[in-house]
């Protein structure tokens, strides 16, 4: 008789001849990914080859993407459940096997971690000048469009629009006001030019952006380039036109209107997540060793003010020793404007300790494994004494014999 | 008598006494203690160090090695350090500018020789224009886009610029220290002065009173400030003097004197700086590297005959290359105040130092003198490697802001580097097994199916280390920028490394392949683990870039092709009777003596 469907289903999903397939495949897509950086970038590739199911490619002179080789999500998939299912079909549920068992657990923990991360890992930054207090952080890839009211001093009243919002086009009412954002064009990157003379402008009749032409360029992912946003908008409320203005990243100068007593600048810049707590740096430190210019330490002393808790305190962020607060880890990441601005890198990982739980759990079940295997090695030496070269390697021998032994019941199992 | 005990014993006690020799200081040199010279204290490269070793390092960056031959004598480094500094006239006529690419010879007008690469600062001189405005030029070139051309240019500006500023750090070219001192009260000598700073290489000055270490221009400026006279700058003055003069007497009397200065400013540091001068001397590491290749020619002996005794020979050899390699590792922990692996050229000698104990293990366990024979090559070849990447300079160099952790560089660091060692040291038992197959024919199923154990041993032992040192390295980057992964090219090599070993323990375990494909696959495992290792440092992105390097570039895809040529040896199946072997050694092999 032949075996059932799902009996059938079942031994694919955890052979072995997949889990080879598959830990070749992600040496490729690593390799690639690899290869990929030196003109992508990190990011770009990583998205490329790593966070997508499928990598794609593009065929010369047309607009269309074929799937060539499977992505990492892909691949990541198929291990995770290769090895949960062989790990529950093949492994008998014994003390013998039970260092395996925890040692696949922690594997497979592993692999949901990375997922973890790749779907709910934000990372944003935190650029502090010295005696500045913020309370907010920036999303270095991300833009928002942002109205803000002025009007009261000392406070400031925003109104963002996403970087998906402006992507889609169309108005956007701005709650609590009878404000209408009209976003004509977004360009993610953009080149500003001055207008030639005669040359016809893109509708812009406010502001500095009159005089400007946004030119729209490839986006960039490379490490260390950043994306040049660009915004058309109308703005309006009711029956009062504001006009069209262009904003952009690029802008220096303020640009704003006044609607119903209220000032509301107009800007397009990083994405920004307020606290609940507001960071002051006190003083940012760059230390080097002396006659060199190789740097020692970088540290940023800074206070945390927390009025919801409340909460008063001075901490010192160096290398290797960031700060964890609300949900955030602050790190040390990089400095600039004649060591006076700190610059932190920000990010919230719900699942940050999940690779530490995993390592924790693949290292007790070798270790485990390993007493036990050395256990019965032990035994067996004792009830049949091996000849083994001199009595010194004794020791020795029980190991190997123990990892042979190993082998022998990964073999047969 | 048993000599085959005594002759092995002698052998390698004899090796370990001749790589010990050089702990003794050597005599003085025509009456100057050039011994006492190089154990004086400077602060250079953020740390303080022996002369020595800026006299070494110096001349093996400019020339390539660390002795020349000039007036047909050999000048050692801090000969030629004091003739750069207090004899400039003479150090220019010297020999120590290697040049090997003919584009920037022939920019100069010089035609590339077969006989001679190495040319003196006046041989150079009348160019120094040309090469200041090339080489200036280059270097705004990103240093990994630079043509043959502009890498041969920058580089050889950066060498006359280091000859440069040694020349102008005791003194001012020409103007010797005693003059400067007594022009001290002129009112051009500021300007001098300012010179002098901005060239200064190392400070030599030790601290009196608050001060700290200070350069020689350091103390001419306090001094024209109206400060009293730093007392080493006068006898680093009649040090300069008394070796332009040849005055070998008042040359040891001012050492004397430093030597004092330097006990009184940072007598705690002194202990170590002269245990550097001991290393310097000694150079265990090439020490260890010339056993290490006698051990070989020993054992490729014994293949003629005298098996047993030359055997044996070859194994003292080995465990003396062993322990000296050991104690260079021990020295450097204890020099530094570091772990092992610090950079690029300590992991080539942690790496050789772990293959060549593993191969000791395997030998004692298995006794088939492959253990030997792997053991060797590896540790001379990894030794090799470091020889070559210690050409870049001070091996000893402070680490960067975010790699100062003595905790993650002991766990981290060491346990990856001790995966490389295992999956390097299967790919030469591999490479062994694979030479005995097919060019000794002396492959008997027993030995084959030792080796193809050993392989299997080494891999799993690679896997566990290769995957807690990557997961490790994960936490470090958790704790230190935030991300457990994020995919940087070190990372990913040591990722590849953890995934070779995972396939090929699972195909073994699958009987998918035999001993045939775990050997050709063990030998792959060295193109990933020297891919890892080195091509992330070519790729030139990322957090990691520990170990920088320019031109190993062919290096690299050399070893890479040899090592598919070995692959494709594996692969062959054996010719003649006993080619059933391959077939049958799927599962582990039985421990025999």
């Amino acid at each position: 008789m032949s075996k059932s469907r799902t009996a059938r289903i079942w031994e694919a999903l955890s052979s072995l001849k997949v889990t080879i397939g598959t830990l070749l495949v992600l040496m490729a897509l690593v390799v690639a990914c690899t290869l990929a950086q030196v003109n992508m970038g990190t990011l770009g590739a990583v998205n490329a080859y790593v966070r997508s199911w499928f990598v794609w490619w593009q065929v010369p002179g047309t607009a269309f993407s074929v799937a060539v080789f499977p992505g990492g999500v892909l691949a990541g998939a198929v291990l995770l459940v290769n090895l949960s299912v062989a790990t529950l079909r093949r492994l008998e549920l014994s003390w013998r096997k039970s260092g395996l068992w925890l040692t696949h657990a922690g594997l497979i923990l592993l692999v949901v971690g990375e997922f973890v991360t790749a779907l709910a890992q934000v990372e944003s930054r935190l650029s502090i000048e010295q005696g500045q207090t913020l309370n907010f952080v920036e999303r270095p890839r991300e833009y928002e469009l942002a109205l803000v009211d002025t009007s009261e001093p000392g406070f400031e009243g925003v109104y963002a629009i996403p970087e998906s919002r402006l992507q889609a086009g169309g108005t956007v009412g701005l709650p609590g006001t009878d404000l209408v954002v009209d976003v004509k064009r977004f360009m993610l990157n953009a080149e500003l030019r001055r207008r030639a003379e005669g040359e016809a402008g893109q509708g812009v009749d406010r502001g500095v952006g009159a005089g400007v032409v946004a030119e729209p360029q490839a986006p960039v992912t490379r490490d260390d380039a950043e994306n040049q946003p660009a915004a058309i908008v109308e703005i309006s409320a009711g029956r009062s036109r504001y006009g069209t203005w262009l904003a952009s990243t690029q802008l220096g100068a303020p640009q704003s209107i006044v609607h119903g007593g209220k000032n509301y600048q107009l800007l397009l810049r990083n994405r920004r997540e307020y606290l609940p707590y507001a960071v002051t740096l006190k003083k940012f430190s760059h230390d080097v060793y002396p006659g060199t210019n190789i740097p020692k330490n970088f540290s940023s002393l800074v206070h945390l003010s927390n009025p919801t808790v409340p909460e008063e305190r001075d901490i010192l962020i160096f290398m290797n020793q960031p700060l964890r607060y609300g949900g955030k880890a602050f790190y040390q990441a990089s400095f600039g404007r004649g060591d006076t601005l700190s610059i932190l890198q920000v990010v919230d990982n719900p699942g940050w300790l999940i690779p530490y739980l995993s390592c924790a759990l693949v290292t007790l079940g070798l270790l485990v494994h390993f007493v036990l295997s050395l256990r019965r090695g032990v035994k067996r030496a004792a009830a049949a004494p091996v000849v083994v070269a001199g009595a010194g390697a004794g020791a020795v021998a029980q190991v190997v014999s123990a990892v042979q032994e190993h082998a022998q019941a990964q073999a047969e199992g | 008598m048993n000599w085959n005990k005594i002759i092995p014993w002698t052998v390698g006690l004899a090796a370990i006494a001749a790589a010990l020799a050089g702990v003794v200081p050597p005599a003085p040199s025509r009456g100057f203690d050039l011994a006492a010279f190089s154990r004086l204290p400077v602060l250079e490269g953020g740390r303080l160090k022996p002369l020595d070793s800026v006299a070494r390092n110096a001349l093996l960056v400019i020339r390539g090695n660390q002795s020349f031959s000039f007036e047909g004598r050999t000048v050692k480094p801090n000969e030629w350090l004091l003739d750069v500094m207090f004899r400039p006239a003479r150090a220019d006529k010297q020999p120590v500018f290697v040049i090997n690419d003919p584009e920037v010879l022939g920019m100069m007008g010089y035609e590339q020789k077969a006989t001679n690469r190495y040319y003196t600062f006046e041989d150079l001189k009348p160019h120094l224009q040309v090469i200041q405005e090339q080489g200036s030029t280059a270097q705004r070139v990103d240093s990994k886009q630079r043509t043959r051309f502009q890498a041969a240019i920058s580089n050889l500006l950066d060498r006359v610029f280091l000859y440069y500023r040694l020349k102008n750090t005791l003194q001012l070219d020409a103007a010797s220290l005693g003059s400067l001192l007594k022009g001290a009260g002129s009112p051009q000598a500021g300007a001098v002065f300012d010179e002098m700073a901005s060239l200064a290489y190392f400070r030599p000055l030790p601290p009196v009173g608050t001060a700290r270490w200070r350069s020689v221009a350091e103390g001419l400026k306090a001094l024209m400030a109206g400060d009293a006279p730093a007392p080493a700058l006068d006898a680093y003055a009649r040090l300069g003097a008394a070796w332009a003069a040849g005055t070998p007497e008042a040359f040891n009397t001012s050492l004397v004197q430093l030597r004092s200065l330097s006990l009184a400013g940072a007598a705690a540091e002194l202990g170590s700086v002269d245990a550097e001068t001991v290393f310097n001397r000694v150079q265990p590491f090439y020490a260890g590297m010339v056993i290490y290749v006698l051990a070989l020619l020993v054992l490729f002996t014994s293949w003629l005959g005298r098996r047993e005794l030359l055997q044996a020979t070859a194994l003292a050899l080995l465990t003396s290359g062993a322990i000296v390699h050991t104690a260079g590792l021990l020295s450097r922990i204890v020099l530094q105040g570091r772990p092992p692996v610090t950079n690029l050229y300590s992991s080539a000698v942690f790496v050789g130092w772990g293959t060549v104990v593993m191969g000791l293990l395997l030998e004692r366990i298995y006794r088939r003198g492959v253990g030997t024979a792997v053991a060797a090559a590896s540790g001379f070849a990894s030794l090799i490697v470091a020889h070559h990447l210690a050409a870049d300079g001070d091996t000893m160099e402070m680490m960067r802001a975010v790699l100062d952790s003595n905790f993650w560089l002991a766990t981290h660091v060491v346990i990856i580097t001790i995966g490389y060692s295992g999956t390097f040291l299967a790919g030469a038992i591999a490479i062994a097994w694979a030479l005995r197959q097919h060019l000794a024919r002396t492959l008997e199923p027993g030995t084959s199916r030792a080796l193809s154990s050993m392989v299997y041993g080494v891999i799993c032992f690679s896997l566990l280390f290769s995957f807690t040192g990557t997961v490790l390295g994960g936490i470090w980057a958790d704790q230190s920028w935030g991300r457990f992964w994020g995919w940087d090219p070190k990372e990913n090599g040591a990722l590849l490394i953890v995934l070779w070993c995972a396939v090929i323990l699972h195909a073994r375990w699958g009987g998918y392949v035999r001993e045939r494909g775990i050997m050709a696959m063990a030998v792959g495992g060295n193109i990933i683990t020297s891919l890892s290792w080195f091509g992330v440092n070519m790729l030139g992105v990322g957090l990691h870039s520990y170990g920088f390097m320019d031109n190993a570039f062919w290096a690299l895809a050399g070893f890479c092709a040899s090592q598919l040529v070995f692959v494709a040896l594996c692969l062959v199946p054996r010719r003649g009777p006993a080619q059933r072997t391959s077939s049958t050694a799927g599962e582990a092999a039985p421990i025999s003596a």
